[in-house]
């Protein structure tokens, strides 16, 4: 009976995963490809693929790791400098002499290698850093990203980075399009894809969270000492989620260099990282599915829906006092205030869709009792 | 000597100027029940805590079956074969009472991260899972597994933290206060559940507890310790004529204690005033050991 309403609950989740997906693709092939939505959706599969490996550290195992736009720069430097196509190379590395690397790998290969790239880094970071505690770990954190962002600025290193100029003609998103021999759009991909991929890596981490190896990570949230008791090695469990967590954000950050189409080194700031901890503490530390939803809230409010506020308005001939460039972040700020202080949890808690539509399924067992 | 399971060998833990345990030594064979016992701060928790590996002895081994474990991991210890509950209860608070039993198999996987993602393992997560079941129903606790563990009645979640170290196939289980907060009448059920778990999971217990009545009715041998020091050892009979566990039982005048006048003794007195009042525990212990 139990197991039964189980499987109904997650059946119906994975039915409307996929009936979204439907509709964003019949909504491409309908709707202009310069229409926002298509914006928002792109950069929101991005974020939302970083922030739920960003929660799966900070909500599942209790690391409280501040690196992420760091292993994300890392992901866009490896996907952008093995894709640049060979003719390209003398363009972009135009101060470097055409650069070092003189070969290009398929896209979802260097997608990989990009993660790959980026664990790698954090099994080297994890060795002295994972032995550090809460506040101490962020800093810690925090301080490599910082000191990645410099580095792949380096003069020295330009034949491979391009020093602190950008890289860019590499494929971006509008390349998973399908087009006619005449150039024009046959069927649109473009949105679909990163959707596709986000979708995907989210699985993954998902599968992970729900295995035996997601349950010992979040003993070792709950308790540390009664999980070592349980022998739980926390060190190597530590150490498997921040690679783990590490991998995801490099695919993030070679989809974010699709997305923008150029990877410039300065632009992955402290910042980009906060923006990420926003979004999971928004969406509910510890719900895949509240890191899913806010990611795409956040970037709709902060990229679409507020841009009327940066713009003089008029309403008939009375003019909105206050609207100017900028008054949208102001805005921004306060209902983000707002949300923290009326959901402490987050939106989700530590809810997920399948948790939801059980609580709907039980409410209406109740009212047809009565 | 081949039924001895757990040797500990002249174990002292020092904290600074404090010592913790001054050289303590026991034997524990296969299949007994063996408590240790003494006042509040007299070392009992402190000597766990060795054992299981959260502290290095300062001097001293531990061996499990002929194998040195003194200064392992606590992890590895368990993976050896020693699983413990703790005095304040830990279970993992954001999972239900199955989920809590379940983790505990984590260590007995063969299954590393890739597979057990990708779901290679199934067979074998399978098997944890039946295995769980049966453990839960072994110990009473079936109806409550979607329960979460924190909603659980006090006495439960005793009983789930030893459901969650038997779930790690312990050879030996070490219960610290199991009967702590409990009624009289749960502390008899406990003393008959330990019996049954022994017997049923083929195990050596060794247990800190403060309720004489139970420590009395279940322990085939007891050691009493004292600042540190072990002041008696022997069958519940024994123990309780032993005019050196009376005098550290009810506190008395220290010039006609006969104990030596040391640096234990010194030591201890730095620890604050109430861990050695006669109350609550003691008052009880007391009792019992008249």
């Amino acid at each position: 009976m139990n197991k039964k309403k189980i499987d109904s609950a997650t059946i119906i989740s994975a039915v409307i995963v996929l009936a979204l997906y439907a509709a964003v693709f019949i909504a491409e092939q309908l709707i202009p490809a310069t229409s926002m939505l298509f914006t928002v959706i792109k950069k929101g599969a991005t974020y939302a693929l970083v922030a739920v490996s960003m929660n799966l550290l900070n909500g599942f195992t209790g690391i409280f790791s501040l690196g992420q736009a760091g292993f994300m720069l890392i992901g866009a430097y490896v996907y952008g400098i093995f894709t640049i196509p060979v003719a390209s190379r003398m363009d972009v590395y135009q101060y470097y002499n055409g650069g070092l690397v003189q070969f290009t790998l398929p896209v979802f290969a260097a997608m990989l290698l990009a993660g790959l790239a980026a664990a790698f880094f954090a099994f080297l970071i994890g060795l002295p850093v994972l032995r550090l505690k809460s506040d101490y770990l962020a800093i810690a954190t925090l301080g490599f990203a910082e000191i990645i962002r410099a580095l792949f600025q380096w003069d020295k290193l330009g034949p491979v980075t391009n020093g602190s100029n950008m890289l860019r003609l590499f494929p971006s998103f509008n390349d998973f399009n399908i087009k006619n021999a005449d150039g024009t759009v046959a069927v649109y991909f473009s949105t679909l894809v990163p959707m596709l991929i986000a979708g995907v890596c989210i699985g993954v981490i998902i599968l992970l969270i729900n295995s035996t190896f997601g349950r010992a990570l979040r003993a070792m949230k709950d308790d540390e000492i009664a999980a070592e008791a349980m022998g739980i090695r926390l060190a190597s469990h530590k150490r498997l989620a921040f690679c783990i967590s590490s991998f995801f954000a490099g695919v993030g950050g070679a989809m974010l260099a699709m997305y923008q189409t150029t990877v410039q080194a300065k632009s992955f700031t402290t910042a980009m990282t906060y923006e990420i901890l926003l979004i999971v503490v928004i969406g509910g530390i510890g719900s895949v599915t509240g890191s899913c939803l806010s990611s795409f809230l956040f970037v709709a409010a902060s990229e679409w829906w507020l841009r009327f506020l940066d713009q003089k308005q008029m309403i008939g001939d009375f003019e909105v006092p206050l609207l100017r460039n900028g008054f949208r972040l102001v805005v921004f700020s306060i209902i983000i205030m707002i949300v923290v202080l009326f959901f402490r949890q987050g939106i989700m808690g530590t809810k997920e869709l399948p948790d939801l539509i059980r609580g709907l399924q039980g409410k209406n067992k109740g009212g047809a009792d009565k | 000597m081949s039924d001895n399971v757990l040797h500990i060998e002249h174990l002292t833990m020092r904290f600074g100027g404090v010592v913790a345990v001054n050289d303590l030594s026991m034997d524990i064979n296969r299949g007994e029940i063996v408590a240790l016992i003494g006042p509040n701060g007299a070392g009992k928790t402190t000597a766990f805590n060795m054992v299981t590996g959260v502290y290095t002895p300062t001097e001293g081994h531990i061996s499990l079956m002929g194998q040195e474990i003194t200064g392992r991991r606590p992890d590895e210890i368990t993976k050896l074969g020693i699983a413990r509950t703790f005095q304040n209860i830990r279970l993992f608070s954001s999972m239900t009472v199955f989920e809590n039993v379940l983790t505990a198999r984590h260590l007995r996987r063969t299954s590393n991260f890739l597979t057990a993602t990708f779901r290679l393992n199934a067979a074998e997560e399978k098997k944890m899972r039946q295995e769980t079941e049966a453990l839960l129903k072994e110990v009473g606790l079936y109806e409550l597994k979607d329960e979460m563990a924190t909603s659980l009645p006090y006495g439960k979640q005793r009983l789930l933290e030893i459901a969650r170290a038997l779930s790690t196939q312990p050879k030996v289980l070490l219960l610290d206060e199991p009967a702590a907060g409990m009624n009289p009448q749960e502390t008899e059920e406990l003393g008959a559940f330990i019996k049954q778990i022994k017997d049923q999971f083929d195990l050596t217990v060794f247990l800190i507890e403060h309720h004489m009545n139970l420590v009395m009715g279940i322990s085939d041998r007891i050691y009493v310790i004292d600042f540190g020091k072990q002041i008696a050892q022997g069958t519940p009979a024994e123990v309780q004529n032993d005019p050196a566990v009376i005098a550290a039982y009810l506190g008395v005048d220290e010039d006609e204690s006969g104990l030596p006048v040391g640096d234990p003794r010194a030591s201890a007195q730095a620890a604050p005033p109430e861990a050695r009042g006669p109350q609550n525990a003691e008052t009880r212990g007391a009792k019992g050991v008249q």
